[in-house]
């Protein structure tokens, strides 16, 4: 304990082999997926999202939306989320592969958006929800605050675009 | 251990200090107040945001700052966040390790300027990724918030600010070691190492898909466990001993304790991850690691209870100030490992997940346990550097026991409180509105706590600065008293 090299050494070690073995472990098992049809010929999914949707996703994390609400659907036993009717299905890797940064969250103070896209009901809905009862008005102009501005339209697209339930090869869906 | 101690000195017992203000402590008594006045700046900052943030999460509909985009939860959470580690528990524990490192070491800070240069070019690094943050270039990872340009800068200024405690190590006289020296060590050399291979696969080439969350949740248990932890450990084996003036009870397992630490806890981040849609042997790891982890803290328990336990420990250390912050915090740490062990498995971390229970969790070890012996720290090393006595006892007593109240509060909101909350949302049948309102009393708690956490912070800060402008000892004069 004396030796400075042995001692940093095993610093080293301590820090290097869980990255080694976590990050990049987790890197060569999921590194190579890509957008899968579930079954043979059938559409690819995750669907790639439109360019309105990817602006929208800079305004959720700038505005610090993580923060409060989560995007992940956890498999039934550990949670309710699929009883909340959040998913209809736990999310999978492949669910995040186009996504950066993958936004899963810790807190949820509002509800798991993981499939917002899914269960709202239209955009009017999106807008309503994204106001926060006024808290959130900020992202809108005009007298009443009813004009959604270029940040609210985008947000509003990248919500509508999150969607979960879809079958990929890891989550079928049960027909 | 025996073989190692040739110097005649107890073992578990840390060298005996010069009552005068040594050279050592000469010469690296500037960049330690930078440091120190730095952090406390930052600590009252984040002090204020935490009041803001508290509430603007208990009434997002009818807060004090409804629809102020500047303010809103995201922003002031992440900022709050930032500030609180590498504002106050960055600077403070680069004072607290700067000090500890050259007493046990007898080393002579010569090139203090690149300390300093080190330690202001990270508070403007800091000040400019909280600007940032509060305009809206946040990134989506937390305590990765900042801009990534600033990222290389910070550890650069790490290694000015923050590398000075190894090369005291390398450069000490005396073949012995003591327990402080390996954990201040293995904090200097494992952040930077972290720090630049999470900023390398989260922010700059970025892993694909959730593989970013599994680095990031490696970074956080790092830098809380190996910054935080290991640092604040190093301050606990050495004021114990220091003031009591009695040897570690089992010293002899301290080394166990420590190789045990820094091996588990880099294993343990991914148990903030379980039920994600990340591999399960990762999250499996996660749990294991984080039980594994009972093996230091039980024999750290063993270390500071026990020796607080012997010859009336426990009251004297209640009637010396800078102990009472100190045991305050080791029994903090204590209570840490085993919630952290308890929570991470499967069927407790599914009830408390996404809660407040894992703010409360990191409360627990950044605030309760690290941030209570920094302060007992500085009520130890600050009037040896300044020269001066401390103001004012009744601040003390203030400060003392605002923010023991505050840490208490805010933990029972954010344990007491996520647990209930995880309750309720299990079940399905319960709203969001009906969580809300139930959580709303604990709210209530978080918010009286905040302010009473800022209270005790702004007490500290007016009795140090006021020693510090007090003192009139020049640097090189020595202590008189």
């Amino acid at each position: 304990m004396k030796n400075l090299n042995t001692l940093l050494a095993g610093i080293f070690l301590a820090v290097a082999l869980p990255f080694g073995a976590l990050v990049i472990g987790s890197q060569v098992q999921l590194g190579s997926l890509g957008r899968a049809p579930a079954e043979e010929g059938g559409p690819l999914f995750p669907s790639r999202e439109p360019g309105l949707a990817i602006q929208g996703r800079a305004v959720y994390v700038s505005l610090g939306c993580v923060s409060c609400h989560t995007q992940q659907v956890r498999p039934a036993g550990q949670g309710s989320d699929i009883a909340r009717g959040y998913g209809v299905r736990p999310s999978v890797a492949r669910d995040y592969v186009l996504q950066k940064p993958v936004l899963l969250g810790d807190r949820r103070v509002g509800p798991d958006l993981a499939n917002y896209g899914a269960r709202a009901k239209d955009l009017e809905a999106v807008h309503a929800a994204i106001k926060h009862d006024g808290a959130f008005a900020f992202l809108y102009a005009g007298d009443k605050k009813t004009v959604a501005t270029e940040r609210a339209l985008a947000l509003a697209a990248y919500l509508q675009s999150l969607r979960q339930d879809y079958s990929s090869p890891e989550a079928k869906l049960k027909q | 251990m025996t073989q190692e101690n040739r110097s005649g000195r107890p073992q578990g017992r840390p060298p005996e200090g010069d009552a005068r203000l040594t050279r050592t402590e000469a010469q690296l008594r500037g960049p330690f107040l930078l440091f120190f006045v730095s952090a406390v700046v930052w600590l009252l900052a984040a002090s204020v945001l935490g009041v803001i943030a508290a509430l603007q999460q208990g009434s997002l509909a009818n807060g004090p700052f409804r629809g102020c985009e500047l303010l809103t939860y995201g922003h002031v959470a992440a900022a709050q966040r930032n500030l609180f580690v590498y504002g106050w528990g960055f600077n403070a524990f680069f004072a607290l390790n700067l000090w500890l490192l050259s007493q046990l070491g007898r080393f002579e800070l010569r090139n203090g300027w690149l300390a300093t240069l080190g330690g202001a070019v990270w508070n403007l690094a800091l000040t400019y990724g909280v600007i940032q943050v509060f305009a809206g270039n946040q990134g989506g990872f937390g305590l990765l918030e900042f801009p990534r340009e600033v990222g290389p800068v910070l550890a650069v200024a790490f290694l000015l600010a923050g590398f000075w405690p190894i090369v005291a190590f390398a450069r000490r006289p005396t073949g012995h070691t003591f327990a402080s020296q390996w954990f201040v060590v293995a904090a200097s050399f494992a952040f930077p190492l972290t720090y630049l291979l999470a900023q390398l696969i989260v922010l700059w080439q970025p892993a694909s898909g959730v593989v970013q969350a599994v680095a990031h949740s490696w970074f956080v248990s790092n830098l809380l466990l190996l910054w935080f932890g290991a640092s604040a450990l190093a301050a606990v084996y050495y004021f114990l001993p220091k003031v009591l003036g009695r040897t570690i009870n089992g010293y002899y397992l301290a080394p166990v304790a420590f190789w045990s630490y820094v091996l588990f806890a880099g294993w343990t981040g991914p148990a903030a991850l379980l039920g994600a849609p990340v591999p399960l042997w990762v999250q499996s790891i996660g749990v294991v690691a984080g039980a594994m982890l009972l093996v230091p803290v039980i024999i750290t328990a063993i270390n500071f209870h026990g020796t607080l336990s012997t010859e009336g420990g426990w009251s004297r250390a209640w009637n010396d100030t800078t102990l009472r912050f100190v045991s305050f915090g080791a029994v903090a740490f204590t209570l840490f490992g085993v919630v952290n062990a308890l929570f991470g498995f499967r069927g407790y971390n599914a009830t408390v997940r996404f809660t407040s229970f894992a703010a409360g969790q990191e409360q627990l070890l950044t605030y309760a346990f690290a941030t209570m012996v920094l302060f007992g720290a500085a009520y130890f090393v600050l009037p040896r550097l300044t020269g001066a006595l401390w103001p004012s006892a009744k601040l003390v007593h203030v400060h003392f026991w605002a923010t023991a109240l505050g840490a208490l509060g805010a933990l029972a909101a954010l344990l007491i409180g996520g647990w209930q909350e995880g309750k309720q949302l299990a079940d399905a049948s319960v709203s969001l509105a009906q969580v809300a309102k139930v959580g709303s009393a604990w709210n209530a708690a978080l918010i009286v706590s905040a302010i009473l956490l800022l209270v005790g912070h702004v007490a500290f800060a007016l009795n140090a600065f006021g020693m510090i402008l007090k003192s009139s000892a020049p640097a090189s004069a020595g202590r008189h008293d």
